[in-house]
C-alpha cells in the first residue's frame, strides 16, 4: 500500500506531463478528424479523393521504403566490418558513425544542398568533366530526398547492428569454424540469421523515421516533392486547414503504428531464439 | 569405427601481444588416449586448446595430428570435434540442425546427414528433443547436444574446454562418466581442459599439470597423486606440508634427517625410495600424525578443526607451520605440546627447491 | 579468433564512411569560402561568415533560445524522469506495466504529429505562452531518453545496497542522494547529454511551437535557407558540429568512449 503510494508519487509528475501534453492532445487531434459536419469519414474521403494528397502518401511510402532497404543493406555490411575490425579501429569507426548521428538533421540535410546544388561539388565535377548539359538540376527531386534520407539513417543502422553483431558470442562462431564452416558459410548460416531480429528493429526505426520526417524533404524536396511531413506543415501553417492537417497526422499515426505492429509480429516469427 | 590419430605438440610458444602465455610446450597424446590439461586459470591450458583448434596462431612450434601438420591449417579445415564451456550451440537452429551442421559443411546430402544426426542424438539420449531449439533445453541437455555435434563429424581428435563447469555437482559426475564412455567406445584421441583436479583424475589416461605456460608434470593420475615430481605439483595434489631436510645419518635403509631449528626425523628408504642428502619431505595433513610419544617433530598445537574422519591441527614446529592430523578418539587441546610422525603412505620425497 | 575480412568488404566500408563524412567536410569547406554563395571547394579562405552569424540578430537570438530551451527542458526532464525511472525499477511489482510504455510514447508517436497536437491543444487551445509550450514540447521529447537511460542504469543497480544503507540508519530520501544517485551517475550524465543534443537539434516539434520573435536555431536555419543561399548557414552548421565534438569530448572524459558504442 505504502509502496504503491510511493511508486505513484515518484512517477506522478512524468505521468502527468505525458498524459496532459501528449496523450490528450494527440487523441484530440485524431478525434477531430471524425468531427466533420459532413460525417465521420468525410475528411478521409476528401484526402483520398484528392489525387495530389494521394500522390503525397504514395511518394512518402516509396521514399521510406527505398530508404529503409538501402540503409539496411549498407548498414548491415558496414556494421559487419566494424564489428570484426581490430579493437582500435573499431572504436574509431564507431566514433565516426556517432558523430553524424549527434549532428542534427538540419545540418546533415543542408550538407546535401551544397553537394547537389547548382554550384555544388557534384555539378562542379560534372562541368569539369565536360559532361553535356551540366550543371544538372539535382535538387528538389525524389532522388535528392532519398539520398539525404539514406545519409541520415545509415549511421543509426550501423550502430544498431554493431550492437547486435557483437552480441553473437565468439564461441558460437568458433564452434561453426571447428565444424568445418568457411568464412562465408559462417556469415550466411550463423551471423546473418542471428542478426535478423536486429535488422528488423533497425528497419522499423528507419521506416518510421523517414516516413514522418520533415526537415530533409523540406530542404531537398521543397514543394515539388511534398511528403506527409511537409504536407502536414503546409496544411497547418500555410493553408491554416487544421482539419486537413489533423487528417494527415492521423494517417501518419495509423501507418506508423501498422508498420511497427506488423514488423514486430514478423520479427517474432523470424526470431530464431523464440521458442 | 572412427578415425583416430596421435596428437603431437612440439615446442609451442604463444604470445598475447607482448605477454608470453605458452612457453616451449611439447606434448604427445597417443591414439585413443584422453589427456587432461589441468591448472588454475591463466596457466595456458585454454591457450593450448585454442592453438590446437586453430583459433590462435603459435609464435613458434608445430602441431601435428597423425600425418597431418595442422600448424598452418585454418580452423575450419582441422576436423577437430570441440566441446565448449558455454556449449556454443547455434541458438537459431534446432537440436537436429545443430548436430547436422558439421555434416552440412562437408557437403553431405540432407537425408543422410539427418539420419546420422538422429543416430548420434539417439546415442546421447536426446532423440525426443530433435526439433527443439537450444533455448528450450536444460544445461545437461545442451551439453549432450554439444557433445553429439562434436562427435557426429567423426573427428580424429576431440577437445573439451571445461565442458562441465556450468553443470551442477550431480550432473557433472554423470556427464563425465558419459563422456568417458563415449570417448572409449569411439577410441577418439581426446584433450580435456579443466581446473578441477577430481574431474581430471577421474576421466583421464594421463594428466598434464600446467603452470605459467608450461607443463609441470605429465603422468597417470596415480603417479601424480602419489609421487609428484616437484613442489608445484605436490602442493597442487594436496601435499600441504613441504619440509626442507638434510641427511645427518644413514643406517641401512633408515635415514635420519635434520631440518631448521635442529628438529630431526627418521625415514625409511624402503618405503619412500632413495633419499638424497638434501631433500624436501612433502606430506598431506593426513601424512603427519599427532602423537604424544615424544618421538618425531616437536610442535605446539594450534587451531583444531573437525573433519568427520579425523581432526586437523594447525601446528607450529621448528621447521615452520604445518597442518597435521590426529585421531577422533583423542582430541588434543590447542596450546599443548605434541610430536608429529610422518606416515610414509602419505609422504613423498622431492628434490630440494632451487634457492 | 583469427578475424579476417574480405578486401571487397573493407573497400565497401571505406566508401560508406566517405559517404558519411564527406558531406560534413564539404560543409566546413563551404563555411570558409570567401564567396557570397555556397560553393565547394571554397574559393578564398575567410572567417567572415562566422562573424556574420553574430551580426545577424535572428541567429544570435535563436542560438540563445535554443540553448536556454535545451538546458531547461533537459533539467526538467531529469527532475521528473529520475524519480519515474526509480519508481519503475523499485516498485515494479505494484505499478502497472503500461506505465513504462507511457514514457516511451513520445518516441513512438511521430514527432511532427506531436508538434501539431501541442500547437492545437496546448498553445492555441489552452493559451499557453509560446516559450512555455516550447519548453513543454521539448521536455516531452527528451523525457524518454532520460527515463530509458536511467532505468537501464538502475536495472543493474543492486537495491540491497540501498537497503543496507537504510538498515545502517540512513533515512530513505538521504539514501537516494548519497547511495543510489552516485551509483547511476554515468546514466544521468548520458541521459543529460542525449537529451540536450536531442533538444538542440529538434525540428519537428519546434516547427509548430515557435512564434513571432521566438524561434530555435534549427527553425531559423530552415527559414534562412529558404531565402538565402549564402555560407552563413554553413558556418552555423560548423558551430553545431563543434558542439557535437564538445559533447563527445565530455562523454569521453566522463564515461569513456566505449560508452558511445552502446
Amino acid at each position: 500500500m505504502l509502496k504503491r503510494f510511493a511508486g505513484w508519487t515518484l512517477s506522478g509528475p512524468a505521468t502527468f506531463l505525458v498524459v496532459l501534453c501528449l496523450v490528450l492532445p494527440v487523441t484530440a487531434t485524431i478525434a477531430a478528424t471524425f468531427g466533420s459536419a459532413k460525417g465521420p469519414w468525410a475528411l478521409y474521403q476528401a484526402f483520398f479523393e484528392s489525387g495530389f494528397r494521394q500522390r503525397v502518401l504514395w511518394r512518402t511510402l516509396e521514399i521510406a521504403l527505398i530508404t529503409t532497404v538501402v540503409s539496411v543493406v549498407i548498414g548491415f555490411f558496414t556494421a559487419y566490418v566494424v564489428s570484426r575490425a581490430p579493437p582500435r579501429w573499431r572504436s574509431v569507426l564507431i566514433i565516426l558513425a556517432v558523430f553524424p548521428l549527434l549532428t542534427g538533421v538540419v545540418v546533415r540535410s543542408f550538407a546535401w544542398l551544397i553537394v547537389l546544388g547548382r554550384n555544388g561539388i557534384a555539378n562542379n565535377f560534372f562541368v569539369w568533366l565536360g559532361l553535356e548539359g551540366a550543371p544538372y538540376p539535382m535538387l528538389y527531386t525524389q532522388g535528392s530526398v532519398i539520398i539525404a534520407m539514406i545519409y541520415l539513417f545509415v549511421p543509426l543502422m550501423v550502430l544498431t547492428l554493431v550492437g547486435v553483431l557483437e552480441n553473437i558470442p565468439d564461441d558460437v562462431i568458433e564452434a561453426a569454424a571447428s565444424l568445418g564452416a568457411t568464412q562465408s558459410a559462417i556469415f550466411r548460416q550463423i551471423i546473418f540469421p542471428l542478426a535478423v531480429p536486429g535488422l528488423i528493429v533497425g528497419a522499423v526505426l528507419v521506416f518510421t523515421g523517414s516516413f514522418t520526417s520533415y526537415a530533409t524533404p523540406q530542404l531537398l524536396g521543397g514543394d515539388r516533392q511534398m511528403t506527409m511531413g511537409t504536407l502536414l506543415h503546409q496544411r497547418a501553417m500555410v493553408a491554416f486547414d487544421w482539419d486537413g492537417a489533423a487528417t494527415v497526422a492521423a494517417i501518419m499515426v495509423v501507418v506508423t503504428l501498422a508498420i511497427v505492429l506488423a514488423m514486430t509480429r514478423i520479427a517474432r516469427r523470424l526470431n530464431p531464439m523464440a521458442t | 569405427m572412427t578415425a583416430t590419430a596421435p596428437l603431437s605438440l612440439a615446442n609451442l610458444t604463444a604470445h598475447y601481444g607482448a605477454t608470453k602465455v605458452l612457453d616451449d610446450l611439447s606434448l604427445e597424446v597417443g591414439a585413443g588416449e584422453l589427456v587432461s590439461l589441468l591448472g588454475a586459470s591463466g596457466c595456458g591450458k585454454t591457450t593450448t586448446l585454442r592453438l590446437i583448434a586453430g583459433f590462435l596462431a603459435p609464435t613458434r612450434g608445430s602441431i601435428r595430428l597423425g600425418d597431418t601438420d595442422l600448424t598452418a591449417l585454418p580452423a575450419h579445415k582441422r576436423n577437430i570435434g570441440l566441446v565448449f564451456q558455454n556449449y556454443a550451440l547455434f541458438p537459431h537452429l534446432s537440436v537436429l540442425d545443430n548436430v547436422a551442421f558439421g555434416l552440412k559443411q562437408r557437403g553431405i546430402a540432407t537425408s543422410e546427414r539427418e539420419a546420422r544426426a538422429r543416430r548420434m542424438l539417439d546415442r546421447v539420449g536426446l532423440s525426443a528433443l530433435a526439433d527443439r531449439l537450444p533455448g528450450a533445453l536444460s544445461g545437461g541437455q545442451r551439453q549432450r547436444v554439444a557433445l553429439a555435434r562434436a562427435l557426429v563429424i567423426e573427428p580424429p581428435l576431440l577437445m573439451f574446454d571445461e565442458p562441465l563447469s556450468n553443470l551442477d555437482a550431480k550432473l557433472r559426475i554423470d556427464m563425465r562418466v558419459e563422456i568417458r564412455q563415449l570417448q572409449r567406445a569411439n577410441g577418439t584421441t581426446s584433450v580435456f581442459v579443466t581446473h578441477d583436479q577430481e574431474e581430471a583424475f577421474s576421466i583421464s589416461d594421463r594428466v598434464a599439470i600446467m603452470d605459467a605456460g608450461r607443463i609441470r608434470q605429465l603422468d597417470t593420475p596415480e603417479v601424480l597423486y602419489q609421487r609428484p615430481a616437484n613442489a608445484f605439483v605436490a602442493r597442487f595434489v594436496g601435499f600441504e606440508n613441504l619440509i626442507d631436510l638434510r641427511v645427518t645419518a644413514r643406517d641401512g635403509a633408515r635415514v635420519t634427517a635434520e631440518g631448521a631449528g635442529g628438529a630431526t626425523v627418521t625415514l625409511d628408504q624402503d618405503q619412500l625410495g632413495a633419499i638424497p642428502d638434501r631433500f624436501v619431505l612433502a606430506t598431506r595433513p593426513d601424512g603427519l600424525r599427532v602423537a604424544t610419544g615424544e618421538t618425531g617433530l616437536p610442535c605446539t598445537l594450534g587451531l583444531r578443526t573437525y573433519l568427520g574422519r579425523a581432526y586437523h591441527y594447525q601446528a607450529e614446529t621448528p621447521v615452520g607451520p604445518v597442518t597435521a592430523s590426529g585421531p577422533l578418539s583423542q582430541p588434543l587441546e590447542p596450546g599443548g605440546t605434541a610430536w608429529l610422525a610422518p606416515d610414509p603412505e602419505q609422504c613423498c620425497i622431492l628434490p630440494p627447491e632451487p634457492a | 579468433m583469427i578475424r579476417r575480412l574480405s578486401p571487397p568488404l573493407i573497400v565497401f566500408a571505406i566508401l560508406v564512411y566517405l559517404f558519411l563524412l564527406g558531406p560534413l567536410v564539404i560543409v566546413i569547406g563551404a563555411a570558409l569560402s570567401d564567396t557570397t554563395y555556397l560553393t565547394f571547394p571554397p574559393q578564398g579562405l575567410s572567417l567572415r561568415w562566422f562573424e556574420k552569424i553574430f551580426e545577424m540578430s535572428a541567429f544570435r537570438r535563436t542560438i540563445v533560445t535554443s540553448l536556454q530551451i535545451a538546458f531547461a527542458s533537459t533539467t526538467l526532464a531529469l527532475l521528473i524522469g529520475i524519480p519515474a525511472a526509480y519508481a519503475l525499477n523499485r516498485y515494479r511489482i505494484v505499478l502497472p506495466s503500461w506505465l513504462s510504455t507511457l514514457f516511451v510514447l513520445p518516441v513512438l508517436v511521430p514527432e511532427i504529429v506531436l508538434g501539431f497536437s501541442l500547437l492545437r491543444s496546448v498553445q492555441v487551445g489552452a493559451g499557453v505562452p509560446v516559450l512555455i509550450a516550447l519548453l513543454l514540447g521539448h521536455t516531452l521529447i527528451v523525457l524518454p531518453y532520460c527515463v530509458r537511460v536511467i532505468s537501464a542504469s538502475l536495472a543493474s543497480f543492486d537495491f540491497s545496497i540501498e537497503e543496507a544503507a537504510i538498515s545502517l540508519g540512513s533515512p530513505p530520501a538521504k539514501t537516494f542522494f548519497t547511495i543510489v544517485l552516485p551509483n547511476v551517475r554515468s546514466g544521468v550524465i548520458a541521459a543529460f547529454i542525449l537529451a540536450f543534443i536531442t533538444s538542440i537539434n529538434d525540428v519537428s516539434v519546434s516547427l509548430f511551437l515557435t512564434g513571432p520573435g521566438i524561434s530555435t536555431l534549427p527553425i531559423q536555419i530552415l527559414a534562412h535557407v529558404e531565402q538565402f543561399f549564402d555560407p552563413v548557414v554553413a558556418s552555423v552548421s560548423v558551430l553545431l558540429m563543434l558542439l557535437t565534438v564538445a559533447v563527445m569530448v565530455v562523454v569521453e572524459r566522463t564515461l569513456g568512449l566505449t560508452f558511445l558504442a552502446k
